[in-house]
């Protein structure tokens, strides 16, 4: 039996949080998963431990910042927000992910 | 990008902080999934589980998170060092054993590598050594005349050469006196043409230093004394230029002080006095003789593009330098000479001519040694690793991950071996200045400034952390490999262990004997050799000899006078009641200096050449040198007699033995067209006049009473009626009674002989001591291994003893498995010793390396070692209390 796998493909995570806060402005870790779980309908489901290596290393890499904050539920979270330099790195992420979607399509259809 | 780093700063600063702060956002996460799979209609324990599952390792992402803060590592570090160091602090007999043989180990390796630092490998302290090159002259086949141009071959250069900024020549440097009466204070002198310190780019610390106005013929003699000698003759004072040095009595100028960095032209070799050539005259009584031509290349100029340049100005210049003297043959070879150019920026290889062998089998020993402690400290490290599996399963449990734990036990290892590496320090510090002292000849002090340079420090760091991972990655590699359930289940209980388990620590031991056997064997070796030197027959007998070298520059006594005060000397000294017999002589053995000549023996073919000395009657019977034929030189052998001489058994042998050769007739031959001839009177034994292990050496003696003219340098010697004590004194003071002015050295001939085998004694010394701790070490190792092993079988050697094993079954059990452990590193070892000790044959004296009864005793003492080391778990093994063995 084949076996699907929607865990979010390694080196993607970065251009979906990215994506993310950039439509959505702040959210919290949980926040994120939530979301990438929501708007891909549940194809793409993100590990949620990995998720927080992959924020702190984007914070100190300066394309986001992060500030703990209150939730609705009235909660302390720590809320990230993207930055210049994140938003510029996004637009290089979403450019090579198109490039790479490209290439793995010619390579199904030709090859 | 500032931001960030700050950022990662602020972190490690507050590991604390940032550690909650990853806390509390998991956990936030954590609850929020629970709470929203809670809504979806899961029961609160089940929602929770389900969270944890989806979130995965929460330790490992934790710690990831922790480790994408860079800095999070020193963090990291902090907590392990600090883990480490409450370990090591537990455990100090394990803690000590370890950093005394790693700090040994590191510290005797960075003391013998300083001084390989210093023999082969560090350049000049002088500007852009790189560019120094020393001209010499192939092609003569005569090694001294390679590297020396005579004093017209050297001008010619000098004016002809167009491929060097500057270039000097580096004359003899000569042996002087600063004394004024008695006892002398030698001092080295070098004599240098003008440019010296402005090609090397030496700077004056006072005054001004040479330059070619001061080198003209018959110039009055200044002199540019080091910084050191500045500091030690003068204090320092600003006034010292202008002053004056006496030097064999003649006064020298003091026209300025070099640089402090400025030494000489090579490491080992420092003369204090710089004067110009023209001085050689002043000083030595000689003429300027040129010297060995050092030049610097001009800038951009390399060797290669020199050479050719240099290389032309042969034929050009050669024929107009032909030295008076030579004949048809030697003309033609002059002619031929070639010049090539060498790099000079290291200077004259003087240490590593003298020692460098030493040294290199030094750096041996010492990395055996270094080994051994790695293996050593491996093994006890897996020890307190296999104690600490259970340890290792639970934090593996608990999410960490096995490159973690590596890291953790690595921290320790070279945490462990940066502590050894300060403690090695000290024992570098210590050990250079013992081994200088050990291998320093006494007229020639070795004071190396061995200042730690950029190398050494490098090689001490390097082999530090080359120890710690040596060490520490195998232990913890093993250590690690648990897996999580057995060991925590399976822990210190249950059956006979697997041999397995023991497979890596008997391993490391046997790789340990194997080690120390190639020790014990290179030291048994040395020392052998060593001993084999000092009971070597010599040819005459130390005992009871007092050696007294007499300088009379100071003195000024009129050359037509001092054979009369020579003798008048001798006199006094056969007067003393403590003297035997007293004799004077040019040389005396292993006393440094040569003279030779070729001789040309009555009815033999061709030419020998032949070792000279000038001695007084008595000579031999204070050496006690044995008379195998005819008479000793006596009071009729004067000037006016028939030239007389003695020569050793092996010219006589040409002459077909001692009897046959007594009245034959030896003509020396001073030069090409100079030759005296002499009847032999008489034949002894051979003696060694340069080392103990030179071998025989043709050599003829004439007598000193038959010339008129002696030289300004003579050695007495006296061999006492019983014991020295008293002698020197005695001696010393009879010479000064005769003139107050003469200056003197005293040394006993035993010290003289002593000295000559410093470095085959430095190397016995050595692999002996090293040799010892190679021993000590493997019986910590082989006790260590062996207590461990019968700890982890009590259950077994419990059930044994209670189906009715002996004791003495038991203790031959253990003894047993020792013996396999030391027979197969014994084995090894000695494959291990033929292999390598071979390198060491050229410094052994009358034994090879492959000796057989030095491989045997080794393996012999090894086998004693480990029967002594296993006594003891031997014992405890058959005293084991098999009901309680069993319950436990």
């Amino acid at each position: 039996m084949a076996r699907t796998r929607n865990d979010v493909l390694q080196g993607t995570l970065a251009l979906l949080v990215l994506k993310a806060l950039a439509a959505q402005g702040k959210m919290h870790g949980y926040a994120i998963t939530a979301h990438i779980q929501y708007v891909s309908k549940d194809l793409l489901r993100v590990e949620e431990g990995s998720l927080y290596p992959a924020l702190h290393r984007m914070t100190q890499d300066g394309w986001l910042t992060a500030a703990w904050g209150t939730t609705e539920t009235n909660r302390q979270a720590r809320f990230y927000t993207i930055t210049a330099a994140g938003r510029t790195q996004l637009a290089a992420e979403e450019e090579s992910w198109a490039r790479l979607r490209e290439g793995v399509q010619r390579v199904l259809r030709y090859a | 990008m500032i931001r960030s780093w700050l950022a990662r700063l602020r972190n490690a600063l507050h590991p604390d902080a940032i550690g909650s702060e990853i806390d509390r956002e998991m956990a936030f996460h954590l609850e929020e999934r629970a709470a929203s799979l809670e809504r979806e209609g899961m029961d609160p324990s089940s929602a929770r589980l389900e969270a944890r599952r989806r979130f995965g390792n929460l330790g490992l992402q934790r710690e990831a998170t922790r480790e994408r803060d860079l800095f999070a590592w020193v963090e990291t570090l902090v907590f392990d060092l600090k883990y480490a160091l409450r370990g090591l602090r537990a455990a100090p007999g394990f803690t000590a054993v370890i950093l005394l043989s790693l700090g040994l180990g590191i510290g005797a390796n960075t003391a013998i590598f300083s001084l390989i630092n210093v023999a082969m490998l560090k350049t000049l302290p002088v500007r852009a050594p790189e560019e120094l090159v020393q001209i010499v002259a192939s092609g003569t086949g005569n090694e001294k005349s390679r590297s020396h141009f005579n004093q017209r071959l050297w001008e010619a250069f000098r004016d002809h050469q167009d491929a060097l900024s500057g270039v000097f020549a580096y004359g003899s440097t000569g042996m002087g006196d600063l004394s004024l009466g008695g006892e002398a204070r030698p001092v080295t002198v070098g004599m240098v043409t003008g440019q010296f310190f402005s090609v090397l780019g030496v700077h004056p610390a006072a005054g001004r230093l040479l330059s070619d106005s001061d080198d003209v013929k018959g110039c009055p003699g200044v002199v540019v004394i080091t910084y050191e000698f500045w500091q030690g003759e003068f204090g320092g004072d600003l006034s010292a230029v202008g002053r004056t040095v006496r030097v064999n009595g003649h006064p020298l100028q003091v026209i300025g002080v070099a640089e402090p960095t400025f030494f000489g032209l090579g490491y080992g070799y420092y003369p204090p006095l710089w004067t110009p050539q023209c001085a050689i005259r002043i000083v030595d009584g000689a003429i300027s003789r040129g010297g060995i031509v050092i030049g610097r290349l001009k800038p951009g100029l390399s060797i290669e593009e020199a050479r050719p340049r240099i290389a032309r100005l042969a034929p050009l210049i050669l024929p107009g330098t032909i030295p008076r003297g030579l004949d048809g043959k030697e003309i033609e070879r002059y002619l031929a000479s070639r010049f090539d150019v060498e790099p000079f920026a290291r200077g004259f290889r003087f240490l590593d001519a003298d020692y460098g062998q030493a040294f290199l089998i030094l750096m041996g020993i010492v990395g055996v040694i270094l080994l051994i402690a790695c293996v050593n400290s491996a093994n006890l490290m897996l020890a307190r690793a296999t104690a600490r599996r259970r340890e290792m399963a639970v934090r593996l449990a608990l999410g960490a991950s096995r490159m973690r734990l590596i890291r953790q036990l690595l921290t320790e290892s070279l945490l462990l071996s940066l502590l050894s590496a300060g403690v090695g320090a000290l024992f570098a510090v210590w050990g250079t200045s013992v081994l200088l002292g050990f291998m320093g000849r006494r007229d020639r002090p070795m004071v190396l400034s061995l200042t730690p340079d950029l190398t050494v420090l490098g090689f001490a760091i390097g082999i530090s952390i080359l120890t710690g991972v040596l060490f520490g990655l195998a232990p913890a590699w093993r250590a690690t490999r648990a897996e999580a359930q057995s060991s925590m289940k399976a822990d210190s209980r249950g059956l006979a262990e697997g041999q397995s388990r023991f497979a890596m620590g008997k391993g490391l031991v046997v790789a340990q004997i194997a080690l120390s056997l190639v020790m014990v064997a290179g030291a048994g070796l040395l020392i052998g050799s060593w001993r084999r030197l000092m009971s070597v027959d010599a040819g005459f007998k130390s005992e009871g000899v007092v050696v007294v070298s007499v300088n009379t520059h100071a003195a000024a006594i009129p050359d037509s006078l001092r054979r009369g005060v020579f003798l008048q000397i001798l006199n006094r000294l056969r007067a003393l009641p403590e003297v035997e017999f007293a004799a004077a002589a040019d040389r005396t053995p292993m006393g440094n200096t040569n003279w030779s000549a070729d001789a040309r023996l009555s009815g033999v073919e061709g030419t020998r050449n032949v070792s000279l000395n000038l001695v007084s009657e008595g000579f031999f019977a204070a050496m006690q040198t044995r008379m195998l034929a005819g008479r000793d030189f006596d009071l009729t052998d004067s000037p006016t007699n028939a030239k007389v001489a003695i020569v050793s058994s092996t010219v006589a042998r040409h002459f077909g033995g001692p009897a046959a050769a007594v009245g034959k007739r030896i003509s020396l031959l001073w030069s090409a067209t100079e030759a005296t001839d002499y009847t032999i009177i008489g034949v002894v034994s051979d003696t060694r006049e340069r080392s103990l292990d030179q071998g025989d050496v043709p050599a003829v003696y004439t007598a000193m009473r038959q010339n008129l003219f002696l030289d300004q340098f003579v050695r007495f010697v006296a061999k006492a009626r019983t014991g020295t004590v008293g002698l020197s004194r005695a001696v010393g003071a009879a010479i000064l009674e005769s003139d107050a002015r003469l200056s003197l050295t005293t040394r006993t001939l035993d010290d003289q002989v002593q000295e000559s085998a410093r470095l085959p004694r430095t190397l016995g010394v050595m692999g002996g001591f090293f040799g010892a701790v190679a021993l000590f070490l493997a019986s910590i190792g082989l006790y260590g291994i062996m207590s461990y092993t019968v700890a982890r079988r009590r259950n077994e050697i419990g059930v044994r003893i209670a189906l009715g094993a002996e004791p003495k079954a038991i203790v031959a059990m253990v003894l047993g498995d020792v013996g396999r452990i030391v027979t197969i590193g014994v084995i090894l070892g000695v494959i291990l010793a033929l292999a390598t000790l071979r390198l060491a044959d050229a410094a052994l004296y009358g034994v090879r390396s492959n000796d057989l009864r030095t491989l045997v005793l080794s393996s012999l003492v090894l086998g004693a070692i480990g029967v002594i080391a296993a006594l003891g778990p031997a014992r405890r093994a058959a005293r084991i209390d098999p009901v309680s063995a069993i319950r436990d």
